[in-house]
């Protein structure tokens, strides 16, 4: 009986490292992997910013909303909304060796994206007075709206994600 | 020479409603999240979380043909039926009339594959910070973001477990002649005479409470691990 028991046990072992095994390595490579210069600068900007945006979306929708934590992410996103205007410069877009998402049409489409992109900053600027007046539900509303931005920049000028 | 044989019931049907489900579901996961419906995905994590804690409920209180200590089996029997595996004798004669020894690995493999998925969903960030798993205020941006990667990743696992799982059903039908499709969509199954062990089938109270349990757990986790 607890013979059977045991060889059980180790058959569930064995098929759990079966699949845990290729999982692992999966795990080790991360994505990180992002390019110099400019691509990079643009890369980490970005992700400070969803960085902050995850902070934001936290805080205004638990119970107990941290205002000071708020507030900075807020100043993160106003902050990045400002410095996109100078990571798109001519030549860094997508090319051999480089990993990014970045479309074709930043470069093809300029009025286009310079829009977008003030749309986004314009949203930034209401969410951060709005962080500033410590209002949390003012913020969650907000938080939605430029949220949109994102989306309607990303929908034109990012590329979907690839298949790895 | 074949037996006499009989028809009948071995899957109850919240086993063969939760199979079922379970597809579509799986279905739907994929199709909302390739097409960035992430709002729809969730409701379609969330009624899948629901099924998995109801099977697994159901795997120790539920039907005896649902239950793993009746199905799940130790290599030597996974071996001996792995060595008549080739024969294109139908199985019931020397299996139980519920899973065999090897399916029941695939069954636990595709629950584990399931239950690591849509945990790792709970978890996951999308890569703007916006859109994200009911538990992600938990982790950090960087913990979800690796969440999402792996819920991705993931789920190409879980296709060639699938994949193996329609091909052995395929198997059967084709090389045995046994239709485990049907079986799995009216419940019956041909059984010879002499082997009618017939199924014990669990209780709708036992059923009502395991409606209960996966509502609970769904419903804590939608509300981001909040209990009050």
């Amino acid at each position: 009986m607890s013979n059977r028991f045991r060889s059980k046990t180790a058959l569930l072992l064995i098929s759990g490292l079966a699949v845990a095994a290729p999982l692992s390595m999966l795990v080790a490579q991360d994505d990180h992997a992002h390019g110099e210069g400019i691509y990079k600068v643009r890369h980490d900007g970005y992700h400070k910013l969803g960085d902050a945006f995850k902070t934001l979306r936290d805080e205004t929708g638990g119970r107990s909303p941290n205002v000071a934590a708020i507030k900075e992410a807020a100043q993160v996103v106003s902050d990045t909304s400002v410095h996109q205007y100078d990571w798109f410069p001519a030549g860094s877009g997508p090319k051999a060796g480089v990993k990014t998402r970045a479309k074709a049409e930043i470069w093809s489409k300029p009025e286009d994206f310079a829009a977008a992109q003030k749309l986004f900053a314009d949203q930034a600027k209401k969410l951060h007075a709005a962080a500033n007046s410590g209002d949390v539900a003012a913020v969650k509303a907000q938080f939605g709206e430029t949220g949109k931005a994102c989306k309607n920049c990303h929908d034109n000028f990012r590329a979907p994600e690839d298949k790895k | 020479m074949s037996t006499p044989a009989n028809h009948v019931q071995i899957w109850d049907s919240a086993t063969r409603l939760v199979h079922w489900l379970m597809v579509v579901l799986v279905a739907t996961s994929w199709w909302t999240a390739e097409n960035g419906e992430l709002e729809y995905h969730r409701y379609s994590g969330y009624a899948l979380l629901g099924l998995l804690v109801f099977r697994l409920y159901w795997g120790f209180a539920g039907s005896s043909t649902a239950r793993f200590a009746e199905f799940v089996r130790g290599p030597r029997a996974i071996w001996a039926y792995l060595k008549q595996l080739p024969s294109r004798v139908s199985d019931h004669s020397i299996s139980t009339p519920g899973h065999n020894p090897l399916g029941a690995l695939s069954v636990l493999a595709l629950l584990a594959l399931m239950i690591g998925q849509v945990t790792l969903g709970l978890f996951a960030v999308d890569v703007d910070g916006i859109e994200s798993g009911p538990l992600s205020h938990m982790v950090s941006f960087e913990t979800g973001r690796a969440c999402a990667e792996l819920h991705e990743t993931l789920f190409d696992v879980l296709l060639v477990f699938i994949g193996l799982h329609i091909a052995a059903v395929l198997f059967y039908l084709i090389y045995k002649r046994d239709n485990l499709i049907a079986a799995m969509i009216h419940g019956r199954r041909r059984v010879p005479h002499d082997r009618s062990t017939a199924p014990s089938f669990a209780s709708l109270p036992r059923f009502v409470i395991g409606v209960a349990l996966a509502g609970v757990v769904v419903w804590i986790v939608a509300r981001g691990g909040n209990i009050l």
